[in-house]
């Protein structure tokens, strides 16, 4: 069942950030952009997370039974760094366009078109 | 499994020098001699990397002594190695024109350290032997990349920019979900491991799709046609040494990557991509050909030849033959060499305007007063470009056509050597435009003094001297490459000598 919720999850959060990617705003734009990253971050999570009973370095396992896979934990982690990264950066790409065209709708940032 | 610290070396050496440049921010003279230093030695690493891969055989390191598949491990085969010494040698010519640069955004503190992880993220991209740790270097190189655009002096290059860290994020985004993909499939994100299970196994479906996300991903990376529209405002809007390394060496992260993907990691899926491949790519050397004729700026010139050139390399990795391959990694090493010289040139034409670009209403007839070589030097690289004998630029190209000729392709042949000539005619325009007519009452402003010219004449007389008399050679280098990477039991045995235990 949770399986199933995740599923759920990380398909809303992709259509979330998609449609929020494609807004004009850019402010709006570059939050989608997290979305979409979180949206992924939880897939790779959903890929290792449901493997065994027991979290991962967890040291009195029940015999016969197995813990669920660290490494996509650890891989998120720098995933999620990334993500805050360039995150980041568009904002502050974002703060300074604001301040120089007066507005963050992209249709009205268009100095490259000549 | 013998590690070979040469490997890290390569990585670790801009690294170190981004983090003393750092704390040398006071001094931008002591930043721009650190980062040629480190340049050169990274460059003399990534010579003997080549040198022992071609001597001994595959060179790993396993970082932490974590053995694979358990750790991230590097590995230098022969394509790798060609592509690290690629990537270091050009960066030393742009680092050296950064050393004499006159750009405001040069005397910051943070672009020699930015333009040093730029490095970093290259070469590791090339050198990496695990998917993740590829993911990471290259969005390591598109944030730096992406900074040093944001702060260039043309007062595009912010919005430029953004355009491209949206665009390029979103590529991230996919080749981390491909990655994600293939680690739900498989368990693994060791390259050698993932295709050592599918030369034995099917393509489970998501794998097939994951290919197509990760082909989808380099394909963005080196702007190839569905994927190309920002290519020419950002190569254009970066300060020239940054550009010069985008629209040479940046962009064959992308080749690099759908070479892996075909060669290494999907070999049963080749079939499927090599045909898309070559029809994106003559739809490439098509429109940025015809793209690079109507444009008004040099720089912008040169940005929609890149377009046009991948295109010429994709058609070869389309091919797929032995021949054909050959071709194509020639011509991405030697477009490498020839673009970003130009490039560079065309920086320093454009330095000697007041308004400081490139525009051909701003810079005809500028040449009558610039020193004389800068101008014979500029019609030698763009007759290489244009592939005219003797030149290197006529040794890729006809390696190329050698590996169409096998394959039988006679229209895409025929679409090519056309396209070579339009770039002739591009080049010979911008050069008469530029050199040849008298100065126009619109050239206003010609500076007396502007960037030096010793880095970019250094790096087109080696790359026409050189890749002109060692023609045989290179091939020769290239063609053991390919014999190589057609047969990738060789790379999976060097990752794992004694086999995978399981």
């Amino acid at each position: 069942m949770i399986e199933f919720m995740f599923a759920v999850a990380i398909g809303m959060l992709f259509g979330i950030g998609v449609f929020q990617l494609l807004r004009r705003d850019l402010i709006k734009a570059a939050i989608g952009f997290a979305i979409l990253f979180s949206a992924i971050n939880l897939f790779f999570v959903a890929v290792g997370a449901f493997e065994g009973d027991f979290a991962p370095y967890v040291s009195n396992v029940e015999a016969g039974r197995s813990t669920s896979d660290p490494l996509v934990q650890a891989l998120i982690l720098t995933a999620i760094v990334v993500s805050f990264g360039s995150f980041s950066l568009v904002l502050g790409f974002v703060n300074i366009i604001s301040r120089r065209f007066d507005t963050v709708d992209s249709n009205d940032i268009n100095k490259l078109k000549h | 499994m013998a590690n070979n610290t040469l490997l890290l070396g390569i990585l670790v050496t801009p690294l170190v020098g981004a983090i003393v440049a750092l704390i040398f921010a006071n001094s931008n003279r002591s930043q721009r001699s650190i980062g040629v230093l480190t340049g050169l030695i990274a460059w003399g690493f990534s010579v003997s990397l080549l040198a022992q891969v071609h001597d001994v055989g595959v060179q790993t390191y396993a970082l932490g002594n974590w053995d694979p598949p358990y750790g991230i491990v590097l590995v230098a085969d022969k394509l790798g190695a060609l592509f690290a010494f690629m990537v270091t040698t050009i960066m030393i010519g742009g680092l050296l024109y950064t050393y004499h640069g006159h750009d405001k955004c040069m005397s910051y503190p943070a672009f020699i350290p930015l333009f040093l992880l730029m490095e970093v993220g290259l070469a590791g991209a090339m050198l990496t032997g695990d998917l993740f740790t590829l993911f990471v270097f290259m969005e390591l190189m598109v944030l730096a990349s992406v900074s040093l655009t944001a702060i260039s002096d043309d007062q595009y290059g912010l919005e430029a920019a953004l355009k491209y860290i949206f665009i390029s994020s979103m590529g991230t985004l996919f080749l981390l979900l491909g990655i994600a993909s293939l680690y739900a499939t498989f368990g693994t994100l060791n390259m050698a491991q993932i295709a050592q299970i599918l030369m034995t196994g099917e393509l489970p479906i998501l794998a097939a799709s994951s290919a197509l996300m990760l082909l989808c991903a380099f394909l963005l990376k080196s702007a190839v046609f569905p994927f190309h529209f920002w290519q020419p405002d950002f190569h254009t809007t970066a300060p020239t040494p940054i550009s010069a390394m985008l629209s040479s060496i940046v962009v064959k992260v992308g080749v690099y990557g759908i070479l892996r993907l075909v060669t290494l990691l999907f070999v049963e899926g080749a079939q499927v991509m090599e045909p898309l491949l070559s029809t994106l790519g003559i739809i490439g050397i098509l429109f940025g050909s015809l793209g690079a004729l109507r444009t008004y700026n040099a720089k912008r010139m040169l940005a929609y030849s890149t377009f046009a050139q991948i295109g010429f390399i994709l058609v070869g990795i389309g091919w797929g033959g032995t021949l054909a391959l050959i071709g194509a990694i020639v011509y991405a090493f030697n477009h490498a060499f020839i673009k970003s010289s130009l490039l560079m040139l065309m920086g320093v034409v454009a330095s000697y305007t007041k308004t400081k670009t490139a525009n051909f209403s701003d810079i005809a007839g500028i040449g009558s007063r610039l020193p004389r070589p800068l101008g014979w030097l500029a019609l030698l690289g763009g007759l290489s470009l244009a592939g005219v004998p003797p030149f290197n630029g006529f040794i890729s190209k006809l390696t190329l056509i050698q590996g169409g000729v096998e394959s039988g392709e006679w229209l895409e042949l025929i679409i090519m050597v056309g396209a070579g000539i339009l770039t002739l005619m591009y080049m010979i325009r911008a050069w008469q435009r530029i050199f040849q007519q008298s100065p126009r009452p619109t050239t206003v402003g010609v500076k007396e003094e502007g960037d030096s010219m010793f880095a970019p004449l250094l790096m087109i007389v080696v790359c026409l001297l050189l890749g002109t008399i060692f023609a045989e050679p290179l091939v020769q280098l290239v063609s053991a490459t390919v014999q190589q990477i057609q047969d990738p039991s060789v790379y999976i045995r060097a990752v794992f000598p004694e086999g995978l235990g399981q």
